[in-house]
């Protein structure tokens, strides 16, 4: 009975596509534990909004190693190594309990602890997705850190870089390198930057946290007046009833009376409830997003190409309003149907455009010989310097 | 940034007439105005740089290999964008584009060898791509398949392999102000002209179209400005219509520039002639050969005669004798042909 309903619980997993790991650890294999392996290394797996790192597996998941597939073993579970290749549990404990060995497909030495559980169905997602993380730690300079935008776009053109390097293996040690040097050369700023963006996100959980509460609060707040205004309406009850009873006056002018003073009072309540949430809207953390966006952004004027004013040769040439003789153009004004004209053709502009072609930069004498060539000569001479690197 | 917002600001300020033509904010003007000397010094540049490349790569694989191979000239190179620039309007008879599209194709392959060699790229394909991307850039697009379909020995790949090569290699220019359209402008402007026999007129329009069809296969475009092109050419076809036309826009002066764009029109506005193009790397080729040959008769003769000498008139010491390197030099040289 224990037996089939393990099968079973296996079928689930299948079906989810998503094997919950702690369900499936088998006690043969210790150290398990997907928190130990998933910090190894560059600490493979993305976690979710919950924290829970969400492994992909699939039907055809098969171990390349020992060939071993989901149909014969039902509880296959493939991690990833730190070069990238699967195995299933049963390969890494046969070949790495004892100790560091190659892999078995790129004979990279590996570590046990360095498996890491796989997220992504493309495994070059899993290695950017951790090449990535792991630059970010470093290369965590922020706009502010820059004179202007220039030199911002140059770190980030680098950093990408690097990144392309590193994902598709070029120039391993000299991109290692790049990154040493950069991490030597600005490791204070690394560090304040690492603090800054602790300190950022710490603030914002406080904030939130003041949020919650202040929400809290609210609703209490709510509660209690509520209670009160229940109470308050009670007693005014009793008191009517009372006054029918003692006093002498028409019993419907006094419930008029009362019912009056009942609508004035609902309604200044609600006026200062509304009032209340109106201030309380707008979250404190809301507040420090838009503070630190206001700061970052920089006032760039875009150029609007339209509003430039051009001379255009107006007065060199006037259209004739009567049209020209022009066979070139007889298609298209004889087109009674506006087929040649759906696009928004115009004879008129294309003559307009003509003339303006026509006068336009007459008077401009060729350049002379004795005008050197200056830029264009350096910008060859490293075109020249490239095609000989290229042969 | 700051320092081109200063300056469009002060130019808003300032009175209309300083305002900048339109003509001399294109990147025509800008990027790709010549004078006749410097499209002579870049190209030589250009072919120095690309004969230092090669024959490097040479001598990096065997020293001394590169001496006897023959590079092209800038004016080789030329002549040869130049018989390109006569199959781009081959091409586009048969595909029937319109004039723009050749036009700017030609452009572009004009420009594209003016930052690279013909020993760099054949022009074949750059001509292609060239035209591939003229089809688009000017509002002219036809599918890849249809288009190199159409020409034989071509696979889509060779079109889009250069593609990206060609449009860095433009800076990404595209736009083109077309000699053409200046004369289309020219043509119906003239009709403003007292007493214009309009059958006449459209006989110039005609004969100067054949004109600035020509003006594409020299440099003209890269120098003057295409009103100036179109105008030498309305001048070619009808002298007199085309002066009084130029006094007309206050541009006598420019006349003389007309008459230069006529001069190289009539120079350089004819095809190369394919026939006698060959002549002169072949004819050196031979004259090597021929070189090489006698040398080896002389060789040979040589060792006859030392071989007469050594009393051995049949040649069997080859096989022993101390000649035996001297046989397999020969050998060599009967393997090099």
């Amino acid at each position: 009975m224990s037996k089939s309903s393990a099968w079973l619980r296996g079928t689930i997993v299948r079906k989810s596509g998503l094997s919950s790991s702690s369900l499936n650890t088998r006690p043969s294999t210790p150290a398990q534990p997907v928190a130990s392996t998933s910090t190894a290394s560059f600490g493979g797996g993305v976690k979710d909004a919950t924290g829970k790192v969400s492994e992909y597996s699939s039907m055809e998941d098969q171990c390349p190693v020992c060939k071993s597939d989901r149909y014969l073993n039902p509880k296959l579970r493939l991690l990833v190594s730190a070069c990238y290749h699967k195995m299933c549990e049963s390969c890494i404990d046969r070949l790495f309990t004892l100790g560091p060995a190659p892999c078995p497909i790129c004979n990279k030495t590996l570590r046990k602890l360095a498996f890491m559980p796989q997220t992504f169905e493309d495994l070059s997602v899993e290695k950017e997705v951790a090449v990535r993380r792991r630059l970010a730690k470093d290369f965590n300079k922020h706009r502010e850190d820059f004179p202007d935008a220039k030199s911002y776009n140059n770190y980030l053109e680098e950093v990408e870089d690097i990144t392309f390097n590193l994902i598709n293996d070029i120039d391993i040690p000299e991109t290692e390198e790049r990154i040493a040097k950069f991490r030597r050369e600005n490791a204070v700023l690394i560090e304040a930057n690492i603090q800054r963006d602790e300190s950022y996100a710490a603030l914002l959980r406080e904030q939130e946290e003041l949020d919650r509460q202040r929400r809290g609060e609210r609703a209490r707040e709510l509660a209690r007046e509520e209670e009160e205004a229940r109470e308050a309406r009670e007693t005014e009850r009793r008191e009517l009833i009372d006054t029918l009873e003692n006093s002498s006056k028409d019993a419907r002018a006094l419930v008029a009376q009362a019912a009056r003073r009942q609508r004035e009072k609902e309604r200044a309540d609600r006026e200062r409830r509304e009032r209340m949430a109106g201030a309380g809207a707008e979250t404190s953390a809301a507040r420090a997003m838009r503070a630190r966006a206001a700061v970052s952004a920089m006032p760039d004027v875009p150029h609007v190409p339209l509003q430039d004013d051009w001379y255009a040769y107006e007065d060199k040439f006037t259209i004739r309003t009567e049209g020209y003789y022009d066979p070139m153009s007889e298609a298209v004004r004889r087109d009674r149907e506006g087929i040649m004209k759906a696009g928004g053709y115009a004879v008129d502009e294309a003559w307009e455009r003509a003339l303006r072609y026509a006068v336009a930069g007459l008077g401009i004498a060729p350049l002379s010989s004795s005008e050197p060539l200056s830029s264009m000569t350096a910008a060859l001479v490293v075109a020249g310097d490239d095609a000989v690197m290229a042969i | 940034m700051a320092v081109e917002l200063g300056e469009q600001t002060s130019d808003a300020a300032e009175p209309t007439t300083t305002r900048k033509p339109l003509y001399e904010g294109s990147t025509q003007f800008k990027h790709w105005r010549y004078s006749v000397e410097q499209l002579r010094e870049i190209r030589a540049l250009l072919n120095v740089t690309a004969v230092n490349a090669i024959k490097n790569a040479f001598e990096i694989d065997i020293p001394g290999s590169s001496e006897n191979v023959s590079f092209l000239t800038s004016d080789e190179e030329h002549l040869l964008v130049k018989l390109y620039i006569g199959k781009v309007s081959q091409l586009c008879g048969h595909f029937r584009f319109p004039e723009e599209v050749e036009a700017t194709a030609v452009s572009y392959l004009k420009r594209f060898y003016l930052k690279n060699t013909v020993m760099d790229w054949h022009p074949k394909n750059v001509m292609l791509t060239a035209l591939f991307l003229a089809t688009k850039t000017t509002n002219n697009p036809i599918s890849l398949e249809a288009y190199t379909t159409h020409i034989p020995k071509t696979a889509p790949s060779d079109v889009l392999d250069l593609e990206f090569l060609v449009a860095q290699s433009l800076n990404f220019e595209f736009s083109v102000w077309h000699a053409h359209r200046a004369l289309w402008g020219i043509y119906l402007d003239v009709q403003n002209l007292p007493d214009v026999p309009v059958d006449t007129l459209h006989e110039a329009y005609r004969t100067a179209v054949k004109h600035v069809r020509a003006s594409r296969l020299t440099d003209a475009e890269l120098v003057y400005t295409p009103s100036q092109i179109g105008l030498a050419a309305f001048s070619l076809a009808s002298p007199d219509l085309a002066k009084s036309w130029a006094v007309s826009k206050d541009a006598e002066s420019m006349l003389p520039i007309v008459r230069d764009i006529e001069e190289v029109i009539r120079r350089d506005g004819n095809g190369p002639d394919v026939e006698n193009l060959g002549a002169r790397p072949s004819s050196r080729k031979k004259a090597e050969e021929e070189a090489k040959a006698k040398e080896k008769r002389t060789r040979k003769a040589d060792e006859v005669r030392r071989a007469m000498e050594a009393g051995d008139p049949f040649g069997q010491g080859h096989e022993v004798g101390p000649q035996g390197a001297v046989d397999l030099n020969l050998d060599d040289d009967d393997d090099d042909d």
